[in-house]
């Protein structure tokens, strides 16, 4: 079948089959910030918003993304400058598989006003796994963005 | 595989009529995993209109079946008249997977450690069908028929509707974790002037209520042994991979009483 989307402002077509996921088309599209981590929503390194909402693109099929404005992490660079520079001045990224997903989660909550305690950035940050070093400096780096 | 787009609640209930075996896809967080080399036809319904929406009608809110579980923790109409629905939809998921699950797809997938199908069984939800033969409302508990088994016949859920709670209130849910946390138990509770509905997930085939224990408490009996008995009579949980029948029926016990001691209030 075939799919037309906008992905970071520019319009994409697809000849897919219904089954694929959008993950896998975007990386197609070349967004490899996109990652493929766990396959069932559980890590976050897919996350990538559609029409404005935050969700793993491992659990999208691509016919739901028909008509739909697609952002990942190419398409914010401006916006997520100080927070990508906050992650690097705390060192909040070991391996960086999972950076993008945190980076877009943390644009999502403190760009809908989240509060920058410890607990609620924590409980934000519940669909976004690091196997690597864990949390602390990750939340840190949150807490700390320059606005 | 045949993927099929309905845009109108019409359409889709012509579709299913056609395709009866079709799955239905909506926030697809359970069927992007479930599909199978025999899925043979997908009926996409996430665009359906009629199926979303909170509404209040008198002391009843309808929840249309497309409405998000996100969009269930941003109403204040939710938070004001359901509260438990509210604190239970908080342990649902994350965020990113409470932006696509739905009301209606929770309770379609029929899995026994569904977390709001257990909390709408304790709030007394029932669940309006449609088809193409037209509507019909059913309680959400007489929806079950075992594990992953529904009595939906060539029907898709368009809403469900909860009357508005009143009374004392508790829900827990235990797991492995605190977040991203499939209920290893669930304990929805409400003490209304009907007096006491009890539900829970992962206590049985599918989330029903404890009419036993309900009629115990109701009698005033919290006496331990009696309690414990009256779950064994009511629940049914297996020993699957996640814990055993033994834990399970002991923290629902724990939960009980907790619920008997701290409820919330109003």
């Amino acid at each position: 079948m075939q799919i037309t989307c906008t992905i970071n402002g520019r319009t994409h077509r697809f000849e897919c089959a219904p089954e694929t996921r959008v993950l896998d088309l975007v990386r197609e599209a070349g967004m490899t910030s996109v990652k493929a981590g766990c396959g069932e929503g559980e890590c976050g390194a897919c996350s990538l918003f559609v029409n404005g909402r935050l969700v793993n693109a491992c659990l999208l099929l691509a016919p739901q993304i028909q008509d739909a404005e697609v952002v990942t992490l190419e398409g914010l660079q401006k916006e997520t400058a100080a927070i990508r520079e906050s992650f690097a001045e705390h060192g909040a990224v070991q391996c960086g598989f999972c950076t993008p997903g945190f980076v877009l989660r943390a644009y999502d909550y403190l760009s809908h006003g989240g509060e920058r305690s410890e607990d609620a950035i924590k409980a934000a940050l519940d669909g976004n796994l690091c196997r690597c070093t864990g949390y602390r400096k990750i939340v840190e780096a949150i807490a700390k963005v320059k606005s | 595989m045949n993927y099929l787009r309905a845009t109108n609640l019409g359409e889709a209930t012509a579709l299913l009529a056609q395709y009866p075996e079709a799955l239905l896809l909506c926030g697809s967080t359970d069927a992007a995993l479930r599909l199978a080399a025999d899925t043979a036809t997908l009926i996409d319904i996430h665009a359906l209109e009629e199926l979303k929406g909170v509404s209040v009608e008198g002391d009843t809110m309808r929840i249309g079946a497309l409405v998000t579980v996100n969009e269930l923790l941003c109403s204040d109409a939710v938070r004001a008249s359901l509260p438990l629905l509210a604190a239970c939809a908080e342990t649902f998921g994350s965020h990113q997977i409470r932006n696509l699950a739905t009301v209606g797809g929770n309770i379609a997938n029929a899995s026994p450690a569904a977390d709001l199908t257990a909390a709408l069984v304790a709030l007394e939800a029932t669940v309006t069908l449609a088809s193409q033969g037209g509507e019909r409302t059913v309680p959400l508990e007489a929806l079950f028929c075992g594990y992953k088994c529904t009595k939906l016949n060539h029907e898709l859920i368009a809403s469900v509707t909860v009357p508005r709670q009143t009374g004392r209130w508790y829900y827990r849910k235990a797991g492995m974790r605190e977040r991203l946390n499939i209920a290893k138990v669930s304990i929805a509770l409400t003490q209304g002037s009907g007096g006491f509905r009890i539900s829970g997930a992962s206590l049985g085939p599918s989330p029903l209520r404890f009419r036993t224990l309900e009629a115990l408490l109701d009698g005033g009996v919290y006496d331990d042994a009696a309690i414990r008995a009256a779950l064994e009579r009511d629940a049914d949980p297996s020993g699957g991979y996640r814990s055993t029948k033994a834990y399970r029926l002991r923290v629902a016990f724990n939960m009980i009483k907790e619920a008997l001691s701290q409820p919330e209030e109003g």
